[in-house]
């Protein structure tokens, strides 16, 4: 699975190195970052075993930050690697992807973009308790945001994206148990705020 | 396009999003046990023989000659033509209900059924026949964590049944809660810490008579004249000088939470939670305590070679130990055994030594070789891990190696230590 992303990815930025060879010719720029930093905000409903098993509900905060480095493939697209690092609870994920952004507005001083980013979350900087093991998963994170800039000019963004992450941990057993794993999938709201230049 | 609708196309599009729950599963397989009552009436008239059947629960092993005796936890025991390593040969399946060990003197089969001892016939190992049996030697017993406990009054067993049950809950995706290792323990209980472990090529069960070989957690065992089974908290002796006729002959009741009897030459080294205890045989038909050598609770399988024990403690046990690890222990002087040094492990089991190369079980960690020539300086001279298997048990036999483990039965080419080769597996649940 993640040698396929890692596959995907090469494949992306080979082919955008490609089209960036072309575009050298006009004179349009074709290197864009986009560096936000931001929340992850979600919910959990579950039955705690505390308290008689009465169903809870609680409110989740996780601090968010990634970089998009990519080529301007024409006026409106843009396509490259995010690169980023999200801090959940329970595990510190670094998803890599493969990232596309689209404007969907050409003129007006505030322009409504496409973000979309697709890859896997790996667990390298994760440290795990005695007795756990967290692995990464897949991630999906599209959304929409707003630019506020000049024209090929460095800009102010703020997204607001879903984002998906897999996970998966194995865990120490407890009473009487001979195996016991969890599967994570962190449904959040994105909301990051950033530069693009 | 004005950017006022934009902002409000994106504030929608963001409640939508809104409602995001994370979805944390977590699956767990836990052991259920439920009570059941048995006859002992009934259950007297159910040893037989059956066509041979797949390994599901393989429990202790023993090694007789060319045969290998396999248990089938509480079921029974699968007896297999092993005179070519390479392809094992299932024989028939003795069906014995609550059995759990087994020895065997010349063509005489000792195994428990419960609360009795049943001694079976297998000159024909395909169609053995039950010659005789005591009844009520035994008085309770555990299989894979479940306790059983014989009422004499009526003649019934009250046995636990044990089911693994796999439950999916919802969880709030952060729950870290390390185990506590003193329930880890308890619960882990069964990871058939009464399952067969198996040790010792240095062959000790015989003297006297033909015997054949168990393993380090063996519960029974044979010496000169005398089948030794130990209980929870006794000793109990069965002369077997003729074994057809075994008679029950002592009864030594001591500690607790005893696990697994190893005889080497005159002496009996008993495993319990509590420690090991080393008991004088020199006169077989009267052992005396000399010693116990108390170390944390944990429960620990036993070899010995001359004047080292060797023995592991591991977690995740009835014993409810915190330690992982391998003890040498000076045992020259009996009746005061000293430690040698104490060597980490991950989750030592069985062990067998043919020396000077120690064969560890490390669970699902696979299997350790070590040679122990150098008694304060094992851990330098490890000479293999194999990782590649889940390993409970093993006998060395000296040229070729049985281990056990929750996946199967292997046998292996052990000519060098360092470098097994594959003979044969039998997978749990499949015929060969």
């Amino acid at each position: 699975m993640r040698r396929k992303i890692l596959f995907l990815i090469g494949l992306t930025l080979a082919g955008a190195s490609l089209r960036a060879q072309e575009l050298l010719d006009t004179k349009r720029k074709f290197y864009v970052n986009q560096t936000e930093f931001g929340i992850l905000a979600g919910r959990v409903k579950y039955p705690n075993l505390y308290n008689g098993n009465q169903e809870q509900v609680d409110n989740k905060f996780s601090l968010t930050v990634q970089t998009f480095n990519g080529i301007q493939i024409d006026e409106r697209f843009a396509t490259g690697i995010t690169v980023g690092m999200d801090w959940y609870k329970a595990a510190l994920l670094n998803p890599v992807a493969v990232g596309f952004r689209y404007n969907l507005t050409k003129k007006s001083p505030v322009k409504l973009f496409a973000t979309a980013d697709v890859g896997y979350g790996f667990t390298w900087f994760h440290d795990d308790s005695e007795g756990f093991d967290t692995k990464g998963g897949l991630m999906i994170n599209p959304g929409l945001g707003l630019k506020y800039g000049r024209k090929n000019g460095a800009a102010f963004t703020i997204a607001m994206t879903y984002k998906r992450q897999e996970a998966r941990v194995n865990k120490p057993v407890l009473w009487d148990q001979t195996e016991r794993s969890e599967e994570r999938i962190y449904n959040r709201l994105a909301l990051r705020l950033g530069m693009s230049f | 396009m004005k950017s006022t609708p934009l902002h409000i196309l994106f504030v929608l599009s963001a409640v939508l999003f809104w409602s995001c729950n994370d979805q944390c599963k977590e699956t767990r397989v836990t052991r259920r046990f439920s009570t059941v009552t048995l006859s002992l009436m009934e259950l007297r008239t159910l040893v037989k023989t059956e066509s041979p059947r797949l390994m599901e629960k393989p429990g202790k092993m023993y090694v007789k000659g060319k045969y290998l005796f396999v248990n089938e936890i509480k079921e029974g025991i699968h007896i297999i033509d092993n005179s070519n390593p390479s392809s094992p040969k299932f024989v028939s399946f003795l069906r014995i209900p609550g059995n759990g060990d087994i020895a065997v003197r010349d063509n005489i089969l000792y195994a428990d059924s419960y609360s009795d001892l049943v001694a079976v016939d297998i000159t024909n190992p395909s169609s053995p026949s039950e010659v005789e049996r005591l009844k009520n030697v035994f008085v309770s017993g555990q299989f894979e964590g479940g306790n059983w406990v014989v009422n004499e009054s009526v003649g019934s067993i009250t046995d636990q049944n044990v089911d693994y049950v796999t439950e999916t809950v919802t969880v709030n995706c952060e729950e870290n809660v390390s185990p506590n290792f003193w329930w880890g323990g308890m619960l882990v209980f069964a990871d058939r810490a009464f399952f067969g472990s198996a040790a010792s090529s240095s062959a000790p069960q015989s003297a006297g008579g033909s015997s054949g070989q168990a393993g380090s957690m063996s519960r029974f065992a044979i010496h000169n004249q005398f089948l030794y089974t130990v209980g929870q908290n006794n000793l109990r002796l069965f002369n077997i000088s003729n074994p057809k006729k075994p008679v029950d002959f002592k009864n030594i009741n001591f500690g607790w939470g005893i696990e697994t009897i190893f005889p080497y030459q005159n002496k009996l080294f008993i495993g319990s939670a509590t420690g090991m205890f080393i008991f004088d045989n020199s006169d077989p038909s009267n052992p005396v305590q000399l010693s116990s050598f108390q170390h944390g609770r944990a429960c620990d399988p036993v070899v010995v070679h001359d004047d080292i024990a060797y023995v592991t403690l591991r977690t995740g046990t009835a014993c409810a130990g915190t330690q992982n690890q391998l003890d040498l222990v000076d045992v020259s002087n009996a009746s005061s055994p000293q430690l040698i040094k104490s060597y980490q492990m991950e989750n030592p089991h069985g062990l067998s030594i043919d020396f000077p190369t120690l064969y560890l079980c490390e669970g699902e960690h696979g299997l350790k070789v070590f040679d122990v020539a150098d008694k304060f300086g094992v851990d330098k001279h490890q000479l293999a891990h194999f990782k590649d298997m889940d390993a409970y048990d093993v006998i060395s036999l000296g040229k070729t190696l049985l281990l056990i483990g929750k996946d199967g039965f292997y046998q292996y080419d052990s000519s060098n230590p360092k470098d097994l080769k594959l003979l044969s597996k039998i997978p749990v649940g499949k015929a060969i």
